[in-house]
């Protein structure tokens, strides 16, 4: 039986969220062997360090390179991380009844990132951004003690932030019952009809209006 | 066993800087100079002071400052540049794995084979003392500072024996011996030179940081040395250490808690399963 | 030094002048601070407030070069004490034990009346010709009764004798002359003098601790005879915590010394013979003092034994009756002439010296005018350097401006072994000598200096007797036996403590040396410090009493430590140590005795502590007067031996940027000016310079410099200034500049300073600047010399250079 795909992330977006997501864990797993003393053996002679800014710089530099490319997607991003409004409320409201019992009473038709996902979007946002820009401080090294301790500082919140999240991400992608077609949004590209309908409505209605069926 | 210190005695130092070189001598501690094609290219910056700061080589250095209040005397004043050994020492704390510790006579010392050289600790010392080299681009760094003597095959505390700078200081300016006796000795010094007319003279260390193991007798207040009045942990650091890492391993800890108890509530709920 | 290093720690009081022990003695520091740890007083006097000066309790700056004007205003001030305060002081010292008493021939005048000269000048004020600059000394003489022994006025009031003469000399040297001529702040001064004359108490001590900011003047020897005369007001000398102590600047220039490292020595302080000197008998005649008091003991007056005992260690067989017991055999000085290290490079400048031998000696750095020192070396023949490194004396065609298409000098050098790397003595500035060790061999064909005068002596006695030659006999009768393979160092030092010739047992004292040529000594004041070993059994080397290393105290706990080491002459560790007990014999200081008398002892009474200097009964016994190394037996306030007259009396540096506030005698009127053209004068060169060293260098800097974890600490020679200066020159501090002198410029840091302060002398304001010594153009650490700036003159009486005091003028790069 054919089933009905729509395509939710075009090619170049789903290389960057991949380089992304992988340096990320690279860069989490190096950076947590300085904040957890269990894993601190591991990070002896700085090998963990070494690592850690070569992945840093993809981690950058992807993203970067990306805007670049693509100004249009870099403007697209920002509006969407910053587009709030009430059904983004009644989702807050309504989520962990639908996600602990599958209830959707109150959930809000959502658009191509529901309200989850835009929130974790635009931490991936603010904290890339405060991760790069004390990282390269503390790579420079030359700041002042008092300074250095605040760029520590700020990159362990922004590690606890991110990396707390990211365990959030995980979690929904691979192991939640109801999120299991966000894998193949990633993945392939293409979701199903009837997974883009239940989770994104408000989206496949713009994608669907004046074109018909999706097919 | 009881703890052990170092009693510098600045009002009897003459920095003839023995130690300094002493404690080069014996750690195996290059000079650090800029070396040109024939030989040594170094710099006098109008001072006795050399090298200017002290470095992965350099553990210890003199200081020397001219004082010389409006209508008072001159006063050239000498001063020990070295890890302090602090009880509270912030560079411990900060350490994440455990490489600078306490050791069992009280003193800081290091592991530097497991030093993963993150540089905290350079930014924690109250003294400024512990410094790195690191490779820009690497990023590769081992923290060095005083050892007292500790390092690994230079031992000398374990063969019983007092540090190298101690060693060395011929106006014994510089003692090494138990805490509580070098305490109890410095206190009848300070005594003797407020009798002497230095009414500001003091013992710095005693109880500063839950006391140091490098221990100050100074004719006057510790800021004309240079030294901090009352060195303390850095807010930063009490904070990193006491906030920021515990509210990160709850809210790591709080989130794989929730999932978890997610996905238990979540199957048993029956929560259909998307079809595709 | 009359005393030694632990002996300090017993003092009330240390005056360090023309020294400063924190920065070039710091080991010996530690003495300094112990006796601080007692309650004893500090006072350092220097033109720059210094490393010592941060230790010490009274700081008094002066100007470089007037020390005699410091220690004169002193003197008077003591002087004065003396007459209002008479308790406070030691007035039976003073009478019986120094020359105070003596009557001077009436015809003697002094300063006060001949405007800064003395009688007896054969030139006129400011003499610019060298032949009449000198003395006649017939004024300068004592009056003496019909035996020849010298009166004495027991009450000190006759207007001729020694004391009240001294009190007209320095009744001048008022406290504020002593600023205009010094710079010192009169306050600052009668510190000095109330803290140091509290010392002349009985029972209480000072010592003077000197170094070469007191001898390296046109007038050096004088300074020390001030220091002298002010001791001996406060009875300080002989006793513990007392005395006139010299810091030797290396560990064993002490022995060099009294190894005859001079010209115009022989081992032991014996005179060298001149050509005059026609017999042995001539020689004696001429060298022993006589005195007709039977209660002076003259200790001199066995200047026969020691050097006929020399002799035969020399030329053993060789040396007999017959012969003069070969003392023809020696080279004989020309009468008058100089052969200190300034004549001698002048001489090779001029083509007379055609060889050098530079045996651990760097003159290119070292020497004083060192352009011309240098330029001396182009003309030699050969010159063969003994050194641990390639010094700038090795590598004189290196230096920056050398004309090296005319230089011919063949070089050789001898890799030399340190002191750790070969077996014998040191001696230090406490007399003792202590043995060594070998501590380990010596790199590649480094040899040791015993090997290499071994290798020489044999190879030249060897080619004087198949070739024959001038003099050959000084080298072919000498008695050289210290074994086939490498020369034997005990046998050296057995040699120098000598052996009685008859039993061919080493002598256990100087006092059983013969002149009959029985017995030999290589230097009598060491004989005693290598015995038989039943006579010292219990030394590391049996009879060996320099390997001496028992850490037991002494007698009476004053640290003498008298069974570590030994000590010249015969273990006494505080010579002049009769001066420490009263004419009973009863210590003036209870608390810290050398030596006392008790009646008790033996069957009549007997010494206890130090050994005694002299032996024999307390004065009020008939003992003998207690300083028996002065012919009279009285230690002299008044000296009639020195060249430029008998008391010390203020003069100028060769170069000063004043005139002498004293008199119209500018500079010294008995030193040899050799290069009246070389002379800097204050419209050119308008500021006071001194070289000095700093702790981190050392000497000419051959083994500092070639050592990075020093150089790293003391990196770059410099030029110490004050602010003021600084100001005026517009020179920041660490920026280079230029300093320079008639006779050369150097390019070093400025190191601009507190610690330096223009003084203010009644009115007049003189900078002075200093420069360290220790750089040159070879070895890791490279720079220019600072004697390429300092004159070629000397001491009048000892010819050391006038390193301390010459005029420059700084200015920017």
């Amino acid at each position: 039986m054919t089933i009905n795909k729509v395509e939710k992330y075009r090619k170049p977006i789903r290389i960057l969220h991949w380089t992304h997501a992988f340096s990320f864990v690279i860069l989490f797993l190096t950076g947590l062997v300085l904040f957890i003393p269990a894993l601190g053996f591991l990070a002896e002679d700085g090998w963990t360090r070494f690592a850690h800014r070569i992945v840093a710089v993809i981690f950058v530099v992807a993203p970067v390179i990306y805007s670049i490319l693509d100004p249009s997607a870099l403007v697209r991003g920002l509006k969407q991380a910053f587009s709030w409004d009430k059904d983004d409320l009644s989702w807050v409201k309504a989520a962990p009844r639908y996600y602990f019992t599958g209830n959707e009473k109150g959930m809000p038709p959502q658009g191509a990132m529901n309200t989850g996902q835009k929130a974790w979007w635009l931490i991936v946002i603010i904290f890339g951004v405060m991760f790069a820009i004390t990282g390269m401080m503390m790579w420079k090294g030359t700041a002042s003690a008092s300074i250095s301790q605040w760029l520590v500082l700020i990159h362990d919140i922004s590690l606890i932030v991110t990396g707390t999240m990211f365990l959030l991400h995980i979690y929904l992608v691979i192991f939640h019952p109801k999120m299991k077609g966000s894998w193949d949004a990633m993945a392939s590209g293409k979701i199903s009809v009837e997974y883009a309908k239940a989770h994104h409505g408000k989206w496949y209605n713009e994608i669907t209006k004046g074109k018909g069926k999706g097919s | 066993m009881a703890e052990k210190a170092i009693l510098y005695d600045a009002t009897k130092c003459t920095a003839c800087r023995g130690c300094q070189v002493a404690c080069k001598q014996w750690n195996e501690n290059d000079e650090f100079i800029p070396t040109i094609q024939n030989g040594v290219n170094s710099t006098n910056r109008g001072s006795y002071e050399n090298p200017i700061d002290l470095s992965p080589q350099t553990w210890l250095k003199m200081r020397f400052t001219e004082v010389e209040p409006s209508g008072g005397k001159l006063r050239w004043l000498f001063t020990r540049q070295a890890c302090m050994h602090c009880t509270d020492a912030g560079c411990v704390r900060v350490c994440p794995n455990g490489s600078l510790y306490h050791h069992e006579l009280g003193f800081v010392a290091y592991n530097k084979d497991t030093c993963t050289g993150c540089g905290y600790c350079i930014d924690a010392c109250p003294f400024s003392v512990p410094r790195y080299t690191r490779n820009i681009i690497t990023g590769f760094a081992k923290m060095d500072k005083c050892t007292f003597c500790t390092s690994q095959g230079l031992d000398r505390i374990a063969e019983g024996i007092e540090p190298a700078c101690v060693k060395t200081c011929p106006p014994k300016a510089l003692r090494y011996g138990n805490r509580n006796d070098l305490v109890a000795e410095a206190k009848s010094r300070v005594q003797v030179l407020k009798l002497k007319g230095y009414s500001g003279a003091n013992l710095y260390g005693e109880n500063e940081l839950g006391g140091l193991h490098v221990m100050y007798i100074l004719e006057d207040s510790p800021d004309v040395y240079g030294l901090p009045v009352d060195p303390q942990i850095s807010g930063l650091t009490a904070a990193w250490q006491n906030v920021v890492q515990p509210v990160g391993w709850a809210a790591g800890g709080l989130m794989v808690a929730v999932l978890g108890l997610n996905w238990l509530v979540a199957r048993r709920a029956g929560v259909n399963k998307e079809t595709k | 030094m009359t005393n030694h290093w632990n002996d300090i720690a017993n003092s009330d009081c240390v005056m360090a002048i023309g020294s400063n022990p924190a920065e070039n003695h710091p080991a010996a520091f530690g003495h300094i601070t112990i006796a601080q740890d007692r309650g004893a007083k500090l006072i350092s006097i220097d033109p720059r407030f210094t490393r010592t000066s941060a230790k010490a309790d009274v700081y008094a700056p002066l100007r470089s070069g007037t020390d005699i004007a410091f220690i004169n205003g002193m003197i008077k001030y003591v002087l004065d004490d003396i007459d209002n305060n008479p308790d406070n002081y030691n007035m039976t010292y003073i009478t019986e034990y120094t020359n105070a008493p003596y009557l001077v021939n009436p015809d003697y005048k002094g300063p006060a009346d001949l405007e800064g000269l003395f009688s007896g000048y054969a030139g006129v004020s400011n003499e610019a010709e060298n032949s009449k600059r000198k003395y006649n000394k017939s004024t300068w003489q004592y009056q003496k009764d019909a035996t020849g022994v010298p009166i004495r006025d027991m009450t000190l009031q006759d207007p001729n004798c020694v004391f009240q003469l001294m009190k007209k000399h320095v009744a001048r040297y008022t406290p504020e002359k002593v600023n205009a001529v010094c710079g010192t702040p009169v306050a600052t001064f009668l510190e000095v003098c109330h803290t140091f004359a509290a010392t002349g108490q009985k029972g209480k001590s000072g010592t003077i601790l000197y170094a070469m900011g007191t001898t390296q003047h046109t007038y050096g020897t004088q300074n020390i005879r001030s220091y002298c005369l002010l001791q001996l007001l406060l009875a300080n000398i002989g006793i513990a915590g007392g005395g006139i102590n010299a810091m030797r600047g290396e560990s064993n220039v002490q022995g060099s010394t009294d190894h005859c490292l001079l010209f115009h020595i022989l081992p032991g302080y014996l005179k060298v013979p001149v050509d005059a000197d026609a017999t042995l008998a001539d020689y004696l005649k001429r060298i022993t003092p006589t005195s007709s008091d039977p209660l002076s003991l003259n200790w001199w007056k066995n200047t026969n034994k020691y050097v006929v005992s020399l002799l035969k260690a020399w030329y053993g067989d060789n040396a007999t009756k017959d012969n003069d017991f070969g003392l023809h055999y020696l080279p004989k000085m020309e009468s008058g002439k100089d052969y200190s290290h300034i004549s001698l490079f002048e001489a090779m400048n001029d083509g007379i010296i055609k060889g050098l031998m530079c045996w651990g000696q760097n003159p290119a750095v070292g020497g004083p005018n060192s352009n011309q020192e240098r330029a001396a070396m182009d003309k030699l023949d050969w010159m063969v350097v003994t050194d641990l490194w390639k010094t700038e004396t090795a590598e004189f065609w290196k230096r920056p401006d050398a004309d090296t298409a005319n230089i011919n000098t063949e070089v050789f050098l001898l890799p030399a072994k340190n002191s750790w790397e070969k077996e014998g003595s040191v001696t230090n500035s406490s007399r003792w000598m202590q043995w060594r060790y070998k501590a380990s061999d010596g790199p590649g064909e480094a040899e040791d200096d015993l090997w290499m005068t071994d290798q020489l002596a044999k190879r030249l006695m060897k080619l004087y007797a198949e070739e024959g030659g001038p003099s050959a006999e000084s080298i072919t009768k000498m008695d050289w036996n210290y074994g086939a393979g490498h020369p034997d160092v005990h046998a050296v030092a057995k040699e120098i403590n000598g052996y009685d010739l008859t039993t061919g047992k080493l002598m256990n004292s100087f006092a059983n040396l013969t002149a009959d040529g029985s017995t030999s000594s290589g230097n009598w004041l060491y004989c005693n410090s290598y015995v038989e070993p039943e006579a010292e059994p219990d030394a590391p080397i049996p009879g060996n009493r320099s390997s001496r290393r028992s850490l037991e105290d002494g007698p009476f706990n004053i640290g003498l430590y008298s069974r570590w080491a030994w000590c010249w002459p015969v273990n006494r560790r505080i010579i002049y140590n009769r001066a420490a007990v009263d004419l009973d014999g009863n210590p003036w200081d209870e608390e810290h005795p050398v030596v006392k008398w008790n009646p008790a002892a033996g069957t009549s009474g007997a010494w206890q502590g130090d050994v005694i200097d002299g032996g024999g009964l307390p004065m009020n016994q008939g003992g003998h007067y207690p300083f028996i190394m002065k012919s009279d037996g009285h230690s002299s306030l008044f000296g009639a031996g020195m060249a430029e007259g008998p008391l010390p009396e203020h003069y100028e540096p060769w170069e000063t940027p004043v005139d002498n506030a004293m008199s119209n005698q500018t500079s010294n009127p008995a030193f040899k000016i050799w290069h009246p053209n070389e002379h800097g004068t204050s419209d050119k060169y308008p500021i006071v310079c001194s070289t000095y060293r700093v702790c981190e260098q050392w000497q000419g800097g051959q083994m500092t410099r070639n050592m990075p974890w020093v150089i790293e600490a003391q990196p770059e020679a410099f030029v110490e200034m004050s602010e003021e200066l600084a100001a005026e020159k517009n020179i920041a501090n660490g920026e280079k500049v230029i300093v320079e002198s008639a006779r050369g410029k150097v390019n070093v840091v400025a190191l601009v300073t507190k610690r330096y302060k223009p003084f203010q002398m009644n009115g007049k304001s003189v900078h002075q600047v200093g420069v360290v010594w220790h750089w040159g153009y070879t070895g890791l650490s490279t720079g220019d010399s600072a004697n390429l700036l300092t004159p070629h003159v000397g001491d009048a009486n000892t010819m050391i250079p006038e390193y301390k005091a010459f005029l420059v003028d700084v200015k920017k790069v």
